[in-house]
């Protein structure tokens, strides 16, 4: 009950989290059935600075390498330089709006980051953590 | 002693020579900044170019290139006779002024072939747009070179040609410049 | 002067001179010196390529680098390079299969062989019918435009970082010029020969 009055709570006073959470809700859903659980937006900050090696560059990076650690800032490509708009929906009220660019991207750079596909609990605690920014 | 006018330049030879001089002027100063006018303007000399090699055979006599054609001793001699300031008329272009017409013509000849050359191989354009697949870039850039260097050396012999009209004016005490646009030179006792 | 010689040398001059105005300066568009689909007016003050017109294409392939205007690869570059894009220089660039089909053909239906405007002629010049590059910033044309820009300016420059990095210095690339005049290299401004 409390967590629906939170949620209401939420939805009520973050215009910006009022898109994401209608779209980022469902997912998390999606990612219980696959047995993940207790999404925390801590977990996603780590996963979001932690290095990888890159296996072609043999450089460490990381989702902070091209988004920076902080996501109400514009990132910058590593390779190629181009500017990428702020991750937080707080500043971009785009992001975290369709579900199937949020799959798409994680599909993506999780192999390019990672070097594999994010688990459904990565994914989860990730979006946790970037949708609190 | 002056015994009248003669005509000398017939009003096409005028007319080719104010034109041209215009068209490369413009053509010169213009670059390729205006490339529609820039090809215009190229194309007309080249059109006056064609004009002249054939009126050069069969105009009037003394546009024909066989009245102006000297050896280089004649014209060597000639040189020699302004340092020393002998006066000599001449009814058409005397020899010095003959041997640039030659060189002008040449210099305007190669200037304007490398200039459809280059109009092909830069703009795949006009009749020799075939060039524009043939070419390299680094051949390319060769020809723009070719092009600027050609127009600047017969910048430099239009300078030398403006010099020597004023010093033959000044020796012969002839308006040449207004002969060129009215066609009439005056008449004197002995003619050489 | 025989006024018989005047008149025929008057109806030289004209011929002579309409004959090289009409050869070399008007010469046709199609046909005899080639097939270009623009008119030669349009054609030679046309300063640049055919901006993007395709929002998909803008947002798919525009998120990590410059969208690339397809009038700068021929058609065969970019079936290739969509035909790979699992392997998208060194990332994944994957799409779903009707995505990718409608911009491959936005893409073929554009190209710098199709289109060929005049920034399009330039970048394809001596391209032999089975090169298929991959990469503009290889195309002879752009490296002999590019070769003399220190890398202080580019690979060293945070601002720019690679010269696949377009409208990091050409502030109207969006638009589809690439004039010098509009060059500004961050950090150091104009570009000087």
């Amino acid at each position: 009950m409390s967590r629906l009055i939170f949620a209401v709570m939420m939805l009520i006073t973050t215009p910006s989290a009022w898109g994401s959470e209608a779209v980022v809700q469902p997912l998390l859903q999606q990612y219980r059935s696959e047995g993940a659980s207790n999404f925390s937006a801590a977990h996603g900050r780590q996963i979001w600075t932690t290095t990888h090696v890159d296996r072609r560059s043999g450089k460490e990076i990381s989702c902070a390498s091209c988004h920076t650690s902080d996501l109400t800032r514009q990132g910058r490509h590593i390779r190629t330089g181009k500017l990428i708009e702020a991750m937080a929906p707080s500043r971009n009220p785009e992001r975290l709006s369709d579900p199937d660019k949020i799959e798409k991207w994680f599909r993506r750079n999780c192999r390019s980051v990672l070097g594999r596909v994010c688990t459904s609990q990565e994914k989860g605690d990730l979006l946790m953590f970037i949708q609190s920014q | 002693m002056q015994k009248g006018t003669i005509l000398v330049w017939d009003p096409l030879v005028r007319l080719f020579h104010w034109l041209l001089a215009g068209c490369f002027v413009f053509n010169y100063l213009a670059g390729a900044r205006w490339l529609e006018l820039h090809v215009l303007a190229g194309s007309i000399v080249a059109g006056l170019l064609l004009f002249r090699f054939i009126w050069g055979v069969l105009g009037t006599p003394h546009a024909r290139f066989s009245d102006f054609l000297y050896s280089p001793y004649q014209i060597a001699s000639h040189l020699a006779g302004l340092v020393k300031r002998r006066v000599e008329r001449w009814v058409g272009h005397n020899p010095a002024g003959g041997a640039m017409i030659f060189a002008l013509l040449t210099g305007l000849l190669l200037l304007t072939a490398s200039g459809v050359a280059l109009y092909g191989a830069q703009q795949d354009a006009g009749p020799l747009a075939v060039l524009y697949a043939m070419l390299d870039e680094r051949q390319l850039g060769l020809l723009e070179q070719v092009h600027s260097w050609l127009a600047d050396a017969v910048a430099a012999l239009v300078g030398l040609h403006l010099f020597g009209v004023a010093v033959e004016s000044a020796f012969q005490k002839e308006n040449l410049v207004a002969s060129m646009i009215h066609g009439r030179k005056p008449l004197y006792g002995k003619e050489t | 002067m025989k006024k018989n010689r005047i008149w025929m040398g008057s109806a030289l001059f004209a011929i002579c001179l309409g004959t090289a105005v009409s050869g070399i300066a008007m010469g046709e568009d199609e046909g005899e010196w080639g097939d270009r689909k623009w008119s030669r007016q349009g054609y030679l003050r046309e300063q640049g390529v055919a901006p993007v017109s395709d929002k998909r294409y803008a947002s798919e392939c525009g998120a990590c680098h410059f969208a690339y205007p397809p009038g700068l690869l021929p058609a065969r570059s970019w079936r290739r390079i969509m035909s790979d894009l699992d392997e998208h220089f060194g990332e994944d660039a994957s799409l779903s299969r009707r995505t990718k089909k409608v911009l491959t053909r936005y893409l073929v239906h554009n190209a710098g062989d199709v289109r060929r405007d005049e920034v399009s002629r330039k970048l394809l010049r001596r391209l032999s019918a089975r090169e298929a590059p991959l990469r503009i910033t290889h195309l002879p044309y752009f490296r002999r435009k590019h070769g003399e820009i220190p890398s202080r300016m580019i690979a060293g420059n945070p601002r720019v970082r690679s010269l696949s990095n377009c409208q990091a210095c050409h502030t109207q690339a969006a638009r589809g010029v690439f004039e010098e005049e509009t060059v500004r290299i961050p950090g150091y401004g104009r570009w000087h020969d």
